[in-house]
């Protein structure tokens, strides 16, 4: 195993009532790498995903995190460094302000972020000090995202997951999202690893591709991958997906 | 006016059965199709309530505290399982043993006060006071116990994703419930508080009522009342705090993890 990388999964298997939901995922995740889960609805990646934030355990492998057992760590302060965005993005009553800010509760060692400190949050999303005051659930869609990654920004994470970033929304606005997305990755030398069905969106900003079927990574490597996938089920997906 | 005590009668208990034949004949009436339920009904309050009449009769002849506190115990025991019984379609793990634990805890806080503290009853498990009171606060306590774990499941199934996403978020466990759970505390509460808000303006309580049925002076029964009032409101909020505390941890993993397949009815 390669001892630089952020995340490493070993032999990782998932199964539910009997049904196998991932079977023998083995994959490395290298700091700096913006890498995405690629594959047809139930296929896994969205299940593979929450593992890395703990929100599911496998039922048999590991995963290491920064070369610990991801079991070892605390695991608020794991879930604080690895961030995770959802599909839907989930708003609940309040302020955006207030929100924002939940985190600070059940942080006891966390920075206590000021006004101004919020601002330059949602500034990093696009978003301005107008928005501390407004009810989260009534933003439009795409605010809604930008709040959900603003969230997740203030724990300061070192790795960003993002289940279907852009399900849900118009191209236009899904491009917006994935672009602020690479931004962040950018500025803030982020890891990213993001679920995604829709490869041509996707092949602009990602630097490594693993492709899931059935449960399983079929292909891994580069971007390039996308262009000319190898295994004949990843083509057949990425044919599938051009009509 | 004299005060005396009528010692009602079975005949008088029989008489009573007219109120039954009421409503029997409105229900037959307008064909809404379950007086055989409320036969049975008549026939089981008949039965079970004489039985517990002697049972009561036999109890209240002991004169050891031992057995009192194992009379009060199996009355736990017992409103446990009830408990379970009513709750066990959410396949809460180890449910029973956290009523039976908060049922056991608070019933004996509260009755060892009542009859300590306020009321100094000598011997303090005199059967004529320790049965029917750890009765209402069983009682009591098994309503509510029932009525906050019910409001609780339904809040955490509505806000799986919220809770899921506060867990993401690197909130602890009891962070990510905390509404789910003062909802469902504020949901089995607002009942016994809304008690206190209209006791004695739209009906007179039943243990002022049979009080005074048996002669006692309204003066000395409301106040049994009031201390009674007050009694349901302590028990209710000790025991919902307690089973909550406990059951909540039932729906996470050790890894802080949702167990989602609790919230599917089974």
């Amino acid at each position: 195993m390669n001892s630089s990388s952020i995340f490493k999964l070993d032999k990782i298997n998932f199964s539910v009532d009997g049904l196998k939901i991932l079977q023998d995922i083995s994959l490395d995740i290298q700091p700096n790498d913006f890498t995405v889960l690629l594959g047809p609805s139930g296929s896994g990646k969205s299940t593979l995903l929450r593992m890395l934030n703990c929100l599911n355990s496998p039922t048999s492998g590991s995963i290491y995190f920064n070369d610990k057992l991801i079991t070892d760590y605390d695991i608020t302060q794991l879930r604080q460094k690895v961030g995770m965005v959802c599909q839907s993005p989930t708003m609940i009553n309040g302020t955006d302000k207030e929100k924002l800010t939940m985190t600070q509760k059940w942080t006891k060692d966390g920075e206590i972020f000021s006004d101004n400190g919020l601002t330059e949050i949602l500034e990093h999303v696009g978003l301005n000090s107008e928005f501390l005051d407004k009810d989260a659930r009534s933003l439009s869609g795409g605010e809604q995202h930008r709040i959900a990654l603003a969230r997740v920004l203030l724990n300061k994470p070192e790795v960003l997951l993002l289940d279907e970033p852009t399900a849900n929304l118009d191209p236009q606005l899904a491009n917006k999202i994935l672009k602020l997305v690479y931004q962040l990755y950018k500025d803030l030398k982020l890891t990213v690893i993001l679920v995604s069905h829709d490869h041509q969106i996707i092949k602009q900003f990602a630097k490594r591709v693993a492709f899931l079927i059935d449960g399983k990574i079929i292909e891994e490597g580069t971007a390039d991958i996308i262009n000319n996938p190898q295994i004949s089920a990843a083509q057949a997906f990425i044919a599938k997906e051009a009509e | 006016m004299t005060q005396s005590f009528y010692a009602i009668t079975w005949m008088d208990v029989l008489m009573s059965l007219i109120f039954v034949a009421i409503s029997v004949g409105l229900i037959r009436w307008w064909k809404i199709g379950i007086e055989k339920t409320l036969l049975i009904g008549t026939f089981r309050t008949f039965i079970q309530l004489t039985a517990m009449g002697y049972v009561l009769t036999y109890f209240f002849q002991q004169h050891h505290w031992s057995f009192m506190v194992g009379l009060v115990s199996l009355m736990i025991v017992i409103a446990s399982y009830e408990g379970y019984r009513r709750l066990k379609k959410y396949k809460i793990p180890n449910l029973f043993w956290i009523l039976l634990g908060s049922f056991f805890f608070t019933v004996f806080i509260v009755l060892g006060l009542i009859l300590k503290l306020i009321l100094s009853v000598e011997p303090w498990f005199y059967p004529y006071a320790m049965i029917p009171i750890a009765g209402m606060i069983i009682g009591n306590s098994l309503n509510s116990a029932t009525l906050t774990v019910n409001r609780f499941v339904s809040e955490i199934t509505h806000r799986e994703n919220e809770i899921e996403m506060l867990l993401s978020l690197g909130a602890p466990v009891k962070s990510a419930v905390q509404d789910s759970f003062k909802e469902s505390v504020r949901a089995a509460l607002l009942p016994n508080i809304n008690g206190l808000m209209t006791v004695g303006l739209v009906q007179l309580p039943g243990v002022m009522t049979g009080q005074i049925l048996a002669g006692i002076d309204p003066l000395i029964a409301i106040r049994y009342q009031i201390m009674i009032m007050y009694m349901w409101i302590s028990t209710a909020t000790m025991v919902d705090i307690l089973v909550l505390n406990l059951v909540y941890r039932q729906f996470f993993t050790p890894q802080m993890q949702l167990k989602r397949e609790l919230l599917r009815k089974g």
